[in-house]
Order: structure tokens, then C-alpha cells, then sequence
């Protein structure tokens, strides 16, 4: 199948296409999943196949195939040249590509311990020993009737060519491990919190993550808030946001929002459009001391990629700087629009996918206050550690945290334990209300999901702790 | 090779190589979609895609691939790591043996339209249809999708099972903007064009958008509410997906243990239809092999069954209801509805307006969150239409309200349903059900949460 990519891109521009690009990408998944501690059914998925587009008189076109069969590639790719001009013939047709350099690379990331180095039967061990640690109701002071565990590894592998000249080959390796867990209380009811954890490398991944006593300590957590969290306040008071949230909102508030197919109501009908517009650029939307970057080139992180699906190199990219809104997530096409140089934000998750414009590790660069400087100068406030339920609008302007582990603050201390206070605030509000950011940088990893057919790509996000002053919780009287 | 002959290679391989049991399922599919947005096609995409999912049981251990590569070494390869992997696998648990043919499946009728298979660059009449429509009624600019599928899949299993399925589907969605905040929704689906109508869907589309505009900022607390058949397709995909026996043990479900107890009222009767004719989920076999059946769900408000396949129904000590399946994303082994079905009520549209007194019309959920899926608490965004009713009239547009409940409580607080209830296929289905058929719904004191700053 690999071959195809040339003939792909040769027989495309013979037609007349003014671009075209062929990526060849292959996955293979494998997941290990326990229910309860019970093995379910074991499984992986190996997705292998191409991946075309082509510009064509100002309009786009998109193929996949996974038959390595040369006869339908030549009729799949007039077809879709045909549907191309034709639509471009009927709109506008106004969609050109920004001008970028070419490239001929090859990048990889070598796992340190492959995944086919490690028996399924250890795989599966560890699963045991996190259910083991989770279910001990000794060591965790509760009951979690309900343990949802997985592990899940990629092997990605990608090669892209397109008309101008660029050829990128990369091999990734990732590893996800998910869990759910469900504490129960006689007459406390139910808690729940997820496990995430995720990083573009081997199995070495597993030994930094230490399952076991990251699941035992979630676990026992649920248990405190079950046992003794009390009723949130329903005052005005400041908040302290963990890394955890402070990471889902730079995801939500400042990156979604900052993606220019969004912004250019590309995306209007699904993912939704954004509360910025192309004309906000150079307006300050928080204080000086806030920064929020989207960075792919962060070693490890589970959004690591050098080079983009449209084969641009891509770099750290800076959507607030000190406070001001300083740039957008371009890919080619949103990148000529607004008359900038793509900045190599464009993702497509399998072959079958296009490249359209993505988050990869999205976070607020940290303070120099230390936690307990942010806490002190607290009169009333609660710690929202982390959450557990969140949303937010399509325009990524109203959005809600449910917090999970909360604590009130009482006079610059942390006090007793609160059960899901929520914060419901605009995008302005929480920007507008920051005062402090502690010096420590934490992240997440999560799978984002976009568009029609959705894509779910790995991201990392990611931030320090934050205050925010004056504010009041939210929820219905 | 043919793709329709990869089954049979997949459970010969497998029995040679040591499997006890092994069903394979291959669907050659070719779809071609439009996106469009501020009234332009942006991208026309085709796929050609042929794959192949394999379940094989060796020894108790049960394993399952799915796989687009397809030359015959590769095929080989993915039975050869299966049979690999279930050496140093665990049994599982609730291991059941698959469904034992022969079976004689369903005729289900108008699944298969010719003139749907046919459609090349035509497609974007469609388009232009639905957003002149939209264009027409109020709204300044649309984007959507329109989709159009023609697939054939061949089920083979070592238990003397053969079945194959051929359908057609087109779903037209269109969302319009008559400002930057002010929006609707229209979706036109099916699997024959003879009630696919898209411009009926950009009128909807365009139509909703112009009514949004000028919104009041509105008040939290509980509201009595109808719900539109778009947001209905929503909750009731939760509800269905919710009833998976898998979700139920993974704790991702409020409706464990409940079977046999009311978990709605009265008025909400709840099927999965995989025979539905028309139907966008609908098939005369699940992924096991095992002739489907029209399931209740929920009827009269009593739960009456959770979703399976043979190793659910093994574990929950019942019967297989006919759906194994795997989940879209991951391709998780895992009992999913085929089409939720909710029964229809006995009211007009607009009555059901007309019994309230003071309330809200909310027209799409998007972004369901669940602060805990045993109890059901979630919240959710709306959007594209949320007006205010004032006896029994639509007076003006709301916005900067959540949907903050739980799904037990609305649909304990459900009180009546119209008569039409229409196919739904939606985005936002998180649980993966392919198609929901819904009337709208009213319910009494839902809640809705506001921001405070």
C-alpha cells in the first residue's frame, strides 16, 4: 500500500490538481481491559491505509482507500478531482493553501522498552495489582464496587508526500492507561473519578506513571470525600484551581477557542465556532502574568509530533502572551485565509481522517509564587484540586467545573473537605479574575475530540495552580 | 481477494490455527460526505474502505481484531496474534459458546436504495437545497454535513452462521446562524431517499436561528420543558447506551440493578428496534451471528431488560438480546443499541406546547458531562433554540442556561410525547447508537444552572 502514496500524488496533479498530498498511515492498538477484575475481551485494531487530498481550482477533496488496488486508486482519485472542480465550479472555490517550506525528514520517537517486549500476560498483571490496590477497602476505607481499567498502546506510523516537494516519514509509539473507579458509602451515595494518564513512548511510560499507588491514592481519596466532604459554600469567594482544572480550562478556554477553522466557522455545525474573533488579535483578555501555549515539540507529551499532517515543522505556539491574545492554530488552509504562515497545528487521527486544525499540549506557563503563598492570602475561598463533570458552550465562552477533591480556605489555610462545588463562569470572567499562578507545572493527558467523522487525538494540558478572586459558586438553589 | 470472501479466509484461518470459535464480519463500504460551512463547500470527501472484525475463542479466552489491512498475509497474521495473544490470556469470566446456526434472517424492508448508491457530484443539489432553504427563512450563513453510504457486510461464524446485509443511508445535518449566537438546527435522515428532505432541514435550520435571535439572559432553577426531537435523540441515546449490560458493570450506567422497577414515568416506552424498516442501525444479525429482534427497553416506565450479547447474558445469568457489536472509536466488544425507538404519545406538537403554563423549549444538547454515571447527574450544553414558553406560547429566546439534572429524574418527570416521531441521527451520541426515532418530549421541573460571572 505504501507505494500508492506517489502514484497518488503523480496521478492527481497529471489530472490537474493544483495540490495534492498522500499519507500513508498505519496504527496498531492493543488494549487490555479489566471489568471489575475480570479480563474482558481482549482485542487491537490495526488500521492501515491512505489518506489524499487534493486542491483543485479552489476546491478540496479528500480520499481514503485501504484496498492496495492501483485500478481503483486512478478511478478514486478522478472521482474525487471531479466532485472537487465541480464543487468549486458551483461555490466560490476559494480555498488556497498558505505557501510553506518543503521538507524531506524522517523522525521517530524509540521506545526505551517496546511494547512487544512485554508479555500481554504482564499487562494484564498489572491491571490485576491496580485492582488488587483499589479494591483492598483495608488500605483505601471504602468499598469501589466498580473498576474500570484499561490499558491501551499505539504503534503510529506515518509516511507523507505531497506535490511541492516534502516527503516526512515518523514513527511514534504511545501508551494511555484510563480507569474508572466508583466509591460507595452506605448512605453517602456514590463518587466517581477517572485515571488518565498518557505519553508518546514504550512501556517504559509505566514505571514513571506508578499505577498502583496513583490508582490506591485516587481510590482513597474518593473514600475521604464520601466519608467526611461537607456542603459547598454559596458566598462570594476566591478560588484556588488546582493544575488538573487549571490544565482542562487553558484545553477548552484557550485552545479550542484559538483554533482558526473555528474561528473561521469551518467547524460552525459540530465542534462549534469561538467567542474570539480574527480581529481580537493584540486585545488582552487576562493580566500580564498570564501565558498559554500550545507546544507539539514537548518531549513525551501524549501530543508530540514534529512535523504536521500537512508536512509543515511545526513549534511552540503562543495563543496568550502576558495576557494579550497573540496568535491562532493555523493549518494551511486557515493560514492563508488570515494571510499568516501555518504554524503546523494540522492533526488527522487515522488515515481515513483529514488533516484539520488541533490542540497538542495545551498550557499555562507557571508563576513564581509557591502554593501555599497563593493560600495564605486567602480569606475565604476552597481549593478545587480537581473535577470531576465539566462542559462548555460551543463558542467556548460559558463553562463548568464540578470540582472532585475541594477544600475550603479559611484564612490562608486549607480547612475541611467540600463535596462538588461548581464553578460556572465565562471564558472573560475566569481570565479577568486571575491574580496568582504558583511555580509548579502539572499535565494531564486526555484524547480531544473534533468534527465529522469525529477525531480523537491525543493531547496533553496542562498548568500551574491559579487563583481567582471573587467569585461564586454555582448550581441550582 | 474479494472483499466479501475475507469471512470465510478469517474463520478457515482460525480453525486451522487452533481457535475453538471464531465469527467474522467484513463490510466493503463507500461513502462520500460533504462538509459545508458559511454557505460554501469547504472539503468533498470520498472513502473506499473494505474492513474486517474477527471474534475467536480459544480455550475460554475470547479476542477480537479489527483490521483494514486486508492483503491476505496481513489478514493471516491478525488471526495468527489473536490465537497468539489468547495463549497467555485469562478465561474470561462469563465465557459462553457463540449463537449455533443455521438461522433464517429477517427481510427488513427499505434498507437499500439504488438511487443512493448512484449519487456522485449531484450530492451538492442537496446542499444547495437545505442552505437556500435556511437562507430563505432567516439565516445569514449554515454548515453541515451530508453523508451518503452504500455498504455490504458478510458475517461468517464456525457455528454454521452466514448471513450478509446490504444498506444505503443519507443524513443531511445543517446548523444556521442568523448571528453570531443566534442558531438551529435541521436533520434530514434515512436509508432511501424517499423521506430524505433537505430542504424541510434548512427551513427547520433557518427558522430556529431567526426565532434565537434577541435572547433574554435567562434565570436558573427548574422549569417544566419540552424537548425537541433532536434533543431527544440526545437522552435517549444515554438511556439505550446506558442499558448496555457492559456499561451497567462498568459502572458507567444509572440503571444497574433496576431492571424490573420503575426508572420513568408511565408515558415513556423505549424499544431497540434492530428490524426496523428504514432503519439507519437496523440488521437481521448482530456481530455474533444471533438473528436480532425488536427489544423492549423500558415500557410503561419499568425497565425490562439491559442490552447483551452471549457474554453479558452469560455473566447476568439472562439471554443474548441480539446486540453484540463494538463501540465506534475503540471497537470495544460490548452490547449497543441498533435504533432506539421511543413510543410515540397521543398529543400534536403544538399541544404539548400548550400545556404549559410557564417553561422552556429546548431544541439540541450537545456536550453531555456526567459528575457521576451511577446516579445520572450531568449537565449539558443547549443550544440551537431555547425559548421561554409563557402560556402555552414560544415568547422570546433564552440564552446563558445549562442543563443541570439527572437523567432519572427527567424521565421520571416526563409527562407526555407527541404523536410523530421521526428518525434522528445526531453527532453527539455518545453512547454510539446509530439512530434514535423520537417524538417531543415534555417533562416537569428540570433544572438549569447559569454562570455567575
Amino acid at each position: 500500500m505504501q507505494e500508492l502514496v506517489n502514484l497518488a500524488v503523480e496521478y492527481a496533479e497529471k489530472l490537474g490538481a493544483d495540490y495534492a498530498e498522500a499519507r500513508f498511515q498505519s496504527d496498531l492498538k492493543k488494549m487490555y481491559l479489566l471489568v471489575n477484575g475480570k479480563p474482558d475481551v481482549g482485542r487491537f485494531v490495526r488500521s492501515s491505509g491512505m489518506g489524499i487530498r487534493v486542491l483543485v481550482d479552489g476546491g478540496l477533496g479528500f480520499l481514503s482507500m485501504n484496498r492496495p488496488d492501483k485500478k481503483m486508486l486512478r478511478k478514486r482519485v478522478r472521482e474525487t478531482l471531479k466532485i472537487a472542480r465541480s464543487s468549486a465550479k458551483t461555490f466560490k472555490g476559494s480555498i488556497q493553501l498558505s505557501p510553506e517550506k518543503t521538507f524531506k525528514e524522517e523522525w521517530e520517537v524509540k521506545p526505551e522498552v517496546p511494547f512487544e517486549d512485554v508479555s500481554a500476560k504482564d499487562k494484564m498483571s498489572l491491571l490485576i495489582d491496580i485492582d488488587d490496590a483499589v479494591s483492598s477497602v483495608k488500605d483505601v476505607g471504602v468499598k469501589i464496587p466498580s473498576r474500570y481499567l484499561y490499558i491501551l498502546e499505539y504503534e503510529t506510523k506515518k509516511r507523507f508526500l505531497n506535490s511541492e516537494g516534502t516527503e516526512i516519514s515518523s514513527s511514534l509509539p504511545r501508551l494511555l492507561f484510563f480507569g474508572l473507579l466508583t466509591a460507595s458509602e452506605s448512605g453517602k451515595g456514590t463518587e466517581q473519578d477517572r485515571l488518565y494518564k498518557g505519553e508518546s513512548r514504550g512501556w517504559e511510560a509505566v514505571k514513571q506513571w506508578n499505577l498502583v499507588d496513583y490508582a490506591r491514592e485516587k481510590a482513597q481519596t474518593l473514600g475521604r470525600i464520601l466519608k467526611t466532604a461537607q456542603k459547598a459554600p454559596k458566598e462570594k469567594l476566591d478560588l484556588v484551581l488546582g493544575s488538573e482544572v487549571v490544565g482542562l480550562v487553558m484545553h477548552e478556554s484557550a485552545g479550542h477557542p484559538y483554533e482558526a477553522d473555528r474561528i473561521m466557522g469551518r467547524e460552525a455545525a459540530q465542534a462549534g465556532e469561538s467567542f474570539i474573533t480574527r480581529d481580537m488579535i493584540g486585545q488582552k483578555i487576562g493580566p500580564e502574568i498570564v501565558t498559554v501555549v500550545d507546544d507539539p515539540t514537548v518531549e513525551h507529551s501524549f501530543g508530540h509530533y514534529l512535523y504536521d499532517d500537512e508536512g509543515v515543522k511545526t513549534r511552540r505556539r503562543f495563543l496568550i502572551k502576558n495576557g494579550i491574545i497573540n496568535e491562532f492554530l493555523h493549518n494551511r488552509e486557515t493560514a492563508f485565509e488570515m494571510g499568516v504562515e501555518s504554524n503546523g497545528a494540522a492533526r488527522a487521527e487515522f488515515f481515513d481522517r483529514e488533516p484539520i486544525v488541533r490542540m497538542a499540549n495545551t498550557f499555562m506557563l507557571p508563576g513564581d509564587s509557591t502554593f501555599e503563598e497563593l493560600v495564605e492570602d486567602v480569606k475565604q475561598g476552597v481549593f478545587m484540586k480537581t473535577f470531576g463533570e465539566w462542559n462548555i458552550d460551543d463558542r467556548r465562552y460559558n463553562m463548568r467545573f464540578v470540582g472532585r477533591e475541594c477544600y475550603i480556605i479559611e484564612d490562608g489555610e486549607l480547612g475541611r473537605r467540600i463535596r462538588r462545588p461548581i464553578l460556572e463562569i465565562t471564558t472573560p470572567g475566569f481570565f479577568g479574575s486571575i491574580d496568582a499562578l504558583d511555580e509548579n507545572l502539572k499535565f494531564e493527558g486526555a484524547i480531544c475530540g473534533k468534527s465529522d467523522p469525529m477525531q480523537g487525538v491525543p493531547v496533553w494540558h496542562g498548568g500551574p495552580n491559579v487563583r481567582v478572586r471573587d467569585v461564586r459558586l454555582g448550581g441550582i438553589e | 481477494m474479494d472483499p466479501l470472501d475475507i469471512s470465510q479466509f478469517l474463520v478457515d484461518e482460525g480453525l486451522t490455527l487452533g481457535a475453538d470459535e471464531i465469527v467474522a464480519l467484513t463490510t466493503n463500504k463507500a461513502r462520500r460526505q460533504i462538509r459545508f460551512g458559511n454557505n460554501e463547500i469547504t472539503i468533498s470527501k470520498t472513502w473506499d474502505e473494505v474492513v474486517a472484525e474477527v471474534l475467536l475463542e480459544r480455550n475460554r479466552r475470547v479476542l477480537t481484531a479489527t483490521t483494514t489491512d486486508i492483503e491476505k498475509d496481513s489478514l493471516r497474521k491478525t488471526v495468527k496474534d489473536l490465537v497468539s495473544m489468547a495463549n497467555v490470556m485469562k478465561p474470561h469470566e462469563s465465557y459462553a459458546p457463540l449463537p449455533k446456526g443455521p438461522f433464517q434472517y429477517a427481510k427488513i424492508p427499505e434498507l437499500y436504495d439504488n438511487r443512493i448508491s448512484k449519487l456522485e457530484e449531484e450530492s451538492a443539489d442537496y446542499v444547495i437545497a437545505a442552505v437556500d432553504s435556511a437562507t430563505n427563512t432567516g439565516a445569514t450563513r449554515s454548515a453541515g454535513t451530508l453523508l451518503v453510504e452504500e455498504s455490504t457486510s458478510k458475517l461468517i461464524s464456525s457455528k454454521d452462521v452466514e448471513g450478509q446485509r446490504s444498506k444505503t443511508m443519507i443524513n443531511l445535518s445543517i446548523r444556521s446562524l442568523a448571528d453570531g449566537e443566534a442558531s438551529g438546527v435541521g436533520i434530514s435522515c434515512g436509508t432511501n431517499l424517499n423521506d430524505f428532505n433537505p430542504k424541510e432541514a434548512g427551513e427547520k435550520a433557518g427558522t430556529f436561528a431567526k426565532k434565537s435571535l434577541h435572547p433574554k439572559l435567562g434565570k436558573p432553577g427548574r422549569y417544566d420543558v419540552v424537548f425537541s426531537r433532536v434533543a431527544n435523540a440526545v437522552l435517549f441515546d444515554i438511556v439505550a447506551g446506558m442499558n448496555s449490560a457492559f456499561y451497567v458493570d462498568a459502572g458507567i450506567s444509572c440503571f444497574g440493578a433496576k431492571v424490573g422497577e420503575k426508572v420513568a414515568s408511565e408515558s415513556i416506552t423505549l424499544y431497540d428496534d434492530a428490524l426496523a424498516a428504514g432503519g439507519i442501525g437496523s440488521t437481521p444479525f448482530d456481530d455474533e451471528g444471533k438473528p436480532t429482534d425488536r427489544t423492549a427497553i423500558i415500557e410503561n416506565g419499568v425497565l425490562q431488560t439491559h442490552l447483551h450479547n452471549t457474554l453479558t447474558a452469560e455473566k447476568h445469568k439472562t439471554q443474548s438480546t441480539a446486540n453484540a457489536t463494538r463501540t465506534r472509536l475503540y471497537r470495544t466488544w460490548m452490547p449497543l443499541p441498533w435504533n432506539v425507538v421511543v413510543k410515540e404519545g397521543k398529543h400534536d406538537d403544538e399541544e404539548l406546547l400548550e400545556g404549559i403554563e410557564e417553561g422552556l423549549f429546548v431544541n439540541n444538547i450537545t456536550y453531555v458531562r456526567f459528575q457521576d454515571y451511577r446516579t445520572g447527574d450531568f449537565s449539558g450544553i443547549i443550544r440551537d433554540g431555547l425559548f421561554k414558553i409563557e402560556n402555552g406560547e414560544i415568547t422570546n429566546s433564552v440564552k446563558g442556561l445549562r442543563l443541570s439534572d439527572n437523567i432519572l429524574h427527567i424521565l421520571q418527570n416526563a409527562n407526555a410525547l407527541s404523536r410523530e416521531a421521526l428518525q434522528m441521527s445526531h453527532w453527539w451520541m455518545e453512547f454510539d447508537t446509530p439512530s434514535v426515532w423520537t417524538p417531543l418530549m415534555t417533562a416537569k421541573n428540570v433544572g438549569f444552572t447559569a454562570a455567575t460571572k
